[in-house]
């Protein structure tokens, strides 16, 4: 395998719920060192894309690879953020537990040993949490428990860092901070996120997936009339962001 | 001499030693703190991952293995414990594949088995174990050998809980990661669901239906709120229980009241006293600020 080769291939892709079809005929690649946003309106199947090529879901159609491989056989080399980081808010779970669950192996069972506990904390430092670890969960704040979870994805040493909506409770400031450190992170890694957020993605992705029921790879972080339409219902947002100069091209069929 | 013996018995000193006295008080002194032992560690369990209706289902559903069991002349415990653990994976199943419908047909399961084990209980000529003996149970009249049976089954859930924790509160807490982790997910929760029925049908016989329930779930949810670990909780849950359980049989011997009521009356006590002191507790941390 040369240096060139996509990380993540997808080929045809489809997958349903009910009978529903939320993905449809989809076909792309994710190079490696990638830094892919994936954009679109609620329900279009950002989520259940992401959960596909974790191997979460298996595909109606077509295939996901992984180095070659089925995304089940490489679960090791991701870092999954969830959207949700508020279930099991009441769980009687402290920081550091949350985070060394990111140190659990694919082999077998084993007991937490002295390094997993220097790279939990070593991620706990990344996401400016040191000294949290014997805080229950449920006494943080919501960017505190987001900041938590992508420390939980950094200490699995991940190969490829997905995150599902990791701004949604984080202040703007705490945005600009975390795409800087995965900017940082992405010299390095392969990052994918699932973001709202346009002008963010503007400024520091690579690529672009628009996701609504087709996905359209866009292999540089322009931001279109069309990717706007479809990530926003809102047109002060719009003007608010002023899109302008970042208008390239467009894509047909949304 | 009288009144000094009266004096003892009224500080309740005396009369536990003389309560220990009887083959049948020791025996349900320490029946209820096996059934402590286990269900603090299974409540727990099941009270992490909302499991509390499907522990009901379960144990409403296995008077349906009474039924058969005395339907065909088959021992007790195969009877309950086969249908427990087929109504269990029934609901388990049925909740993995369609989340939003499975407390419906957990309820279902739970009035079937009940009424199969009444219907099949009629149709069984001869005198046999009444429904109030399956709901309160009889922990005053606790066989040595239903000990011997408890104490397996604790060290059982003892040693599957310690041997396998961390991959128990991933599961409990984020199934979705640790399934990314590798920890294999499904198999892990049904062999967790198989010990939640066998318990529930151990502990049944010696404290019947109704107490199981209550101390699955009593000492559990007190115990959450103040721990800051799955393990803290489940340690914290066997204590209580145990506290709940030997308070209430002293209770029940001095007053001459039905035991397993009893224990739950004061596990509820308990229950309250928590509440009114956590409200107690936020009002003045509200007014400190």
């Amino acid at each position: 395998m040369t240096e060139n080769d996509p990380i993540i291939q997808v080929r045809d892709l489809a997958f349903s719920y009910n009978g529903e079809p939320t993905l449809v005929n989809v076909s792309f690649d994710i190079a490696e060192k990638e830094f892919l946003a994936i954009i679109g309106p609620n329900g279009g199947g950002k989520s259940t894309l992401v959960r596909l090529m974790l191997g979460l879901l298996d595909p109606v159609q077509g295939r996901i690879l992984v180095h070659g491989r089925s995304p089940k056989k490489m679960a090791h080399c991701f870092g999954y953020v969830p959207q949700d980081v508020n279930i099991n808010i009441h769980f009687p779970i402290s920081v550091i537990d949350v985070i060394l669950m990111g140190r659990m192996r694919y082999q077998g069972r084993r007991r937490i040993s002295t390094e997993d506990r220097q790279k939990a904390m070593e991620s706990m430092g990344m996401m400016g949490i040191s000294g949290f670890e014997n805080r229950r969960i449920k006494d943080l704040s919501a960017g505190q428990r987001e900041r938590v979870f992508i420390a939980r994805a950094l200490a699995t040493d991940p190969e490829i860092l997905i995150l599902d909506e990791p701004t949604a409770g984080v202040d703007s400031s705490g945005k600009t901070e975390l795409y800087h450190l995965l900017k940082q992170l992405n010299e390095s890694k392969t990052i994918i996120v699932v973001s709202h957020d346009l002008m963010i993605v503007s400024s520091y992705v690579k690529s672009v997936a628009c996701v609504n029921r087709h996905v359209h790879y866009h292999p540089s972080n322009e931001i279109t009339d069309a990717m706007m339409d479809m990530g926003y219902q809102c047109p002060v947002e719009l003007v608010a962001h002023g899109q302008p100069h970042r208008i390239l091209k467009i894509h047909g069929d949304f | 001499m009288a009144n000094r013996t009266g004096y003892l018995k009224s500080m309740g000193i005396f009369s536990v030693i003389d309560a220990l006295q009887f083959e049948f008080m020791r025996n349900a002194v320490v029946a209820a703190l096996f059934a402590s032992m286990i269900c603090g560690i299974i409540g727990s369990f099941v009270v992490v991952n909302r499991l509390v209706f499907l522990a009901g289902g379960i144990a409403h559903a296995a008077y349906g293995g009474i039924g058969i069991a005395f339907f065909f002349g088959i021992p007790y415990i195969y009877g309950t414990i086969g249908v427990s653990l087929a109504a269990a994976f029934l609901m388990t199943a049925v909740a993995v594949r369609a989340k939003n419908r499975s407390d419906t047909f957990i309820g279902v399961l739970w009035a079937v088995g009940m009424a199969m084990g009444v219907i099949l209980l009629d149709l069984t000529p001869g005198y046999h174990a009444d429904l109030m003996s399956y709901l309160f149970g009889s922990i005053l009249a606790v066989p040595s050998a239903d000990i011997w049976w408890m104490s397996g089954l604790g060290a059982v859930t003892l040693a599957v809980t310690i041997f396998y924790y961390r991959d128990i509160l991933a599961i409990s807490y984020d199934a979705e990661f640790a399934k990314l982790r590798g920890v294999p997910v499904n198999l892990l929760y049904f062999v967790f669901i198989a010990l939640v029925a066998v318990s529930i049908v151990f502990i049944i016989r010696v404290v019947g239906l109704i107490l199981v329930i209550a101390l699955l779930t009593i000492p559990p949810y007190i115990a959450e709120k103040y721990v800051r670990s799955l393990m803290m909780m489940m340690i914290l849950s066997v204590i209580l229980s145990m506290l709940f359980n030997m308070t209430g049989l002293w209770v029940s011997y001095n007053y001459n009241l039905t035991s397993g009521a009893t224990i739950i009356m004061v596990a509820a006590t308990g229950f309250f006293l928590s509440l009114g002191v956590d409200m107690i507790r936020s009002f003045y941390r509200k007014t400190a600020k």
